[in-house]
């Protein structure tokens, strides 16, 4: 496990706020926890520094108080590194990270549109993956959900687009 | 007048063309119904076309739950087919919305947002059955016992249509 141990290495050395919270949990499997606030610069650095070059997918999680959101990140060697960042549910604003990942956009509308994350810098655009005349507020992978609180009345009645 | 009727309903029952539309089906019921075309079960020897665009179509095959993305695209589709029209829901998903029954994104069975003329159920929907259900509709055009569906005025069912 040399490999995943270097990864933790660099990690922990280059961020030392986090050093605690890296974890290998089995061979090839990298997982790290970091504060909204740094994530950015852990992020930047895992995708273009240590060749964590493509992004598998981001999952989103509901913890009760709080959302999670972990980017799966993967590079050549099979080796993946799943940052997590916890954020409240009264204000879960996560940064877009379309800049580095422009196709990584389409991973975060759908945690905007299942989950209600306020994705910051993300391009406007219309809903993916809910029918566009979906009732706004309405975020169906929440816990707290209930199929019963959509009202088909809430569905906007608009001149339907792009066919 | 009567004679002309009388040879329209003939002309109608010989060679009922079809449209196939898939509202949200897991393609299982599509694959089924492409066989009940193909040579193995023929139906296209009794005249039963399926055709390219709904315009030239005499009945809507609908696979799946309409789910609310696609319930504006059905009712458009519908409406651009020539009077007199029916409608067939071939699988459980179409007949009453099935396992996806209560989803968040699913608004229901075809005749949640259609008049059914025919029901065909099964998970998948085999191709005799189809074929079933189909001389069924057939039949009931040639008896003038028209089902009920088939008699109301040809207008979705629901009040919200748009498009």
């Amino acid at each position: 496990m040399a490999n995943e141990e270097n990864i933790r290495q660099e990690l922990a050395t280059k961020f030392p706020f986090m050093a605690e919270k890296i974890e290998i949990r089995r061979e090839r499997r990298v997982f790290a926890e970091v504060s909204a606030d740094r994530f950015m610069e852990v992020f930047e650095h895992a995708a273009v520094a240590m060749g964590f070059a493509h992004l598998c997918t981001i999952t989103g999680l509901d913890e009760g108080e709080n959302l999670a959101f972990v980017y799966h990140l993967a590079r050549p060697d099979g080796t993946i590194l799943n940052i997590k960042m916890t954020l409240p549910k009264a204000k879960p604003v996560i940064k877009t990270i379309s800049g580095i990942f422009p196709g990584g956009a389409i991973y975060e509308r759908e945690v905007a549109d299942l989950l209600g994350a306020q994705v910051e810098g993300l391009p406007p655009g219309k809903r993916y993956p809910l029918p566009d005349n979906w009732p706004a507020g309405q975020y169906p992978l929440r816990k707290d959900w209930k199929p019963e609180m959509l009202d088909d009345a809430g569905f906007s009645k608009g001149e339907m687009k792009n066919g | 007048m009567n004679l002309v009727k009388k040879l329209v309903t003939w002309a109608r029952i010989k060679s009922p063309w079809i449209i196939h539309f898939n509202t949200g089906a897991c393609n299982a019921c599509d694959i089924e119904i492409v066989a009940a075309l193909t040579p193995r079960f023929d139906i296209e020897r009794f005249g039963i076309l399926l055709k390219g665009t709904p315009r030239h179509a005499d009945v809507l095959v609908c696979s799946g739950p309409v789910t609310r993305q696609i319930q504006d695209r059905l009712v458009r589709i519908y409406e651009q087919m020539p009077e007199p029209k029916f409608v067939i829901a071939v699988g459980t998903c179409a007949c009453s919305g099935g396992v996806f029954g209560g989803c968040y994104n699913v608004k229901g069975g075809i005749d949640s947002v259609l008049p059914v003329a025919a029901y065909v159920p099964g998970c998948p929907a085999s191709p005799a059955a189809i074929i079933d259900g189909v001389v069924k509709l057939l039949t009931s055009l040639e008896g003038k016992k028209l089902l009920a569906a088939a008699e109301a005025p040809a207008e979705p069912m629901e009040a919200e249509r748009h498009g």
